[in-house]
């Protein structure tokens, strides 16, 4: 059986790894710091995906962010997702390089269609996630691109649907409003429009428990819950939750083989 | 033990090299180079992207060649890993009908059932056989990384395992020297390790 993911999102700026909340960016260490304080290899044996975003605000250098990811890929043994200010075939490729096994595409895929297609071609839709910021507002489901900076014109619906034509291979669906919270997914957006999108999504913003996963996962065309909350599942935190999950008879891969 | 990465540009080399270091595995090259692929004691065929482009800079690289010769003529020991698998087979219709390396009867292609996603991302199980190599120290039902939109499928005895997803498809085959993963053992965690040291030391 086709297994549910966790997935856990580092936000990167800069050199270093940030706690985000309502896309407000506060500085928590570099990644020896995370090394060392939350051993980082150990926590990725307990989940199924790594995304890694550069949320840089001024000036995203993709060369100091593929250095990161080099750095990051040693001794984790599980994919990796990586991206934040991929605006050229040639950035997407540094960044496979550094050791990305899917590139996250954002601003790009609203401001230039033309790459979308073109990394698609080149890497195969199963190498593309496409990752969507929005807010609700008065009824309306806003999209928002640049870090959240700037609204389009395309309403979250319209949006998914112009994604699939761009052929993307999963969605990565971020709530704004509920971003670092810690408050539990938005449900609401969630309920109204994952039976919609024909491909794998995971959902993010607001997972703070292994009991917001929990709600997440049982959503029958949710693929994976995110959590990008490093105060509160970093540690034991996140082995815990998924052991706790895996108990409760969650869908979630097993690997206990000792080697 | 010297294991050459075959390079023909595309596919996450990186992750693969990171697996077979944490293996203890120290001598990896990554090259297309003949006389380098001669002198290897196993030889992996990544691949990420799509199998048409494979196809073309692998023929461009003589590594069609260099592979069967090795491989197929001489038994050296050779595992495709997902797109590399699918490159083993006879054929795909991805992008286009295009002819593989035809190393094993099968041939890939798309995932066709509606009610599916596609591609197929996420940890899955395999229904695999006791007797195999390949899985040694493995229980029936492990968990593995797959991210494809094309499967391998075929009526042949090429010593295959299965997944289900909408149907049963080509998981792996070990087929004498010739494995192929359609799953990336390198990125599935202490169960992709434990299958990359089987391949390792029992092939």
């Amino acid at each position: 059986m086709l297994r549910k993911r966790i997935i856990f999102a580092l936000i990167y700026s800069d050199g270093f790894f940030m706690q985000s909340r309502n896309f407000r960016l506060q500085k928590v260490g570099n990644l020896n710091w995370l090394e060392k304080n939350y051993k980082f290899q150990n926590i990725a044996f307990s989940l199924d995906e790594l995304v890694v975003l550069n949320a840089t605000r001024q000036n995203k250098s993709i060369t100091g962010f593929a250095k990161t990811i080099e750095n990051l890929v040693n001794d984790v043994f599980i994919p990796i997702a990586a991206g934040g200010g991929i605006r050229s075939v040639e950035d997407a490729e540094l960044l496979f390089k550094s050791g990305a096994d899917k590139i996250v595409l954002n601003t790009a895929l609203h401001t230039n269609p033309e790459l979308v297609e073109a990394l698609v071609k080149k890497y195969g839709s199963q190498s593309i996630v496409a990752s969507i910021d929005y807010k609700k507002n008065d009824g309306n489901f806003e999209v928002y691109i640049n870090d959240g900076g700037t609204k389009i014109d395309l309403n979250l619906e319209d949006y998914l649907n112009y994604l699939e034509r761009l052929e993307v291979g999963e969605i990565y669906l971020n709530s704004i409003e509920q971003d670092g919270t810690g408050f539990g997914y938005d449900f609401d957006t969630i309920e109204k429009f994952e039976s919609k999108i024909k491909i794998p999504l995971i959902i993010a913003g607001g997972a703070g428990n292994e009991s917001h996963f929990m709600d997440g996962l049982k959503y029958k065309n949710v693929s994976a819950v995110a959590t990008a909350n490093l105060f509160n599942f970093i540690g034991d935190g996140l082995p815990k939750a998924r052991l706790k999950l895996i108990e409760s008879g969650e869908n979630l891969a097993n690997w206990n083989v000792n080697n | 033990m010297k294991i050459v990465i075959a390079d023909y540009g595309m596919g996450n080399i990186k992750s693969i090299i990171s697996a077979l270091n944490y293996l203890g595995a120290d001598n990896i090259v990554v090259s297309a180079d003949y006389e380098t692929l001669k002198i290897a004691d196993k030889i992996i065929l990544p691949g990420v992207g799509s199998f048409r482009k494979a196809m073309i800079q692998i023929r461009e690289n003589n590594l069609d060649k260099y592979l069967e010769e090795l491989a197929v003529e001489n038994n050296k020991p050779l595992i495709g890993i997902c797109l590399g698998m699918q490159l083993l087979g006879t054929s795909s219709t991805e992008d286009g009908f295009t002819e593989g390396l035809g190393f094993v009867n099968a041939h890939c292609i798309k995932f066709d059932n509606t009610d599916l996603k596609v591609p197929h991302v996420g940890f899955n199980q395999l229904k695999t056989d006791s007797e195999s190599k390949l899985y040694a120290g493995l229980p029936n039902e492990s968990d593995f990384y797959f991210t494809h939109s094309y499967k391998m499928v075929s009526e042949n005895e090429i010593n295959q395992s299965y997944c289900h997803y909408g149907s049963d498809f080509i998981a792996s085959f070990e087929y004498n020297n010739i494995v192929g993963v359609q799953f990336h053992p390198e990125l599935s965690q202490k169960n992709g390790l434990r299958l990359l040291k089987n391949f390792i030391e029992k092939f």
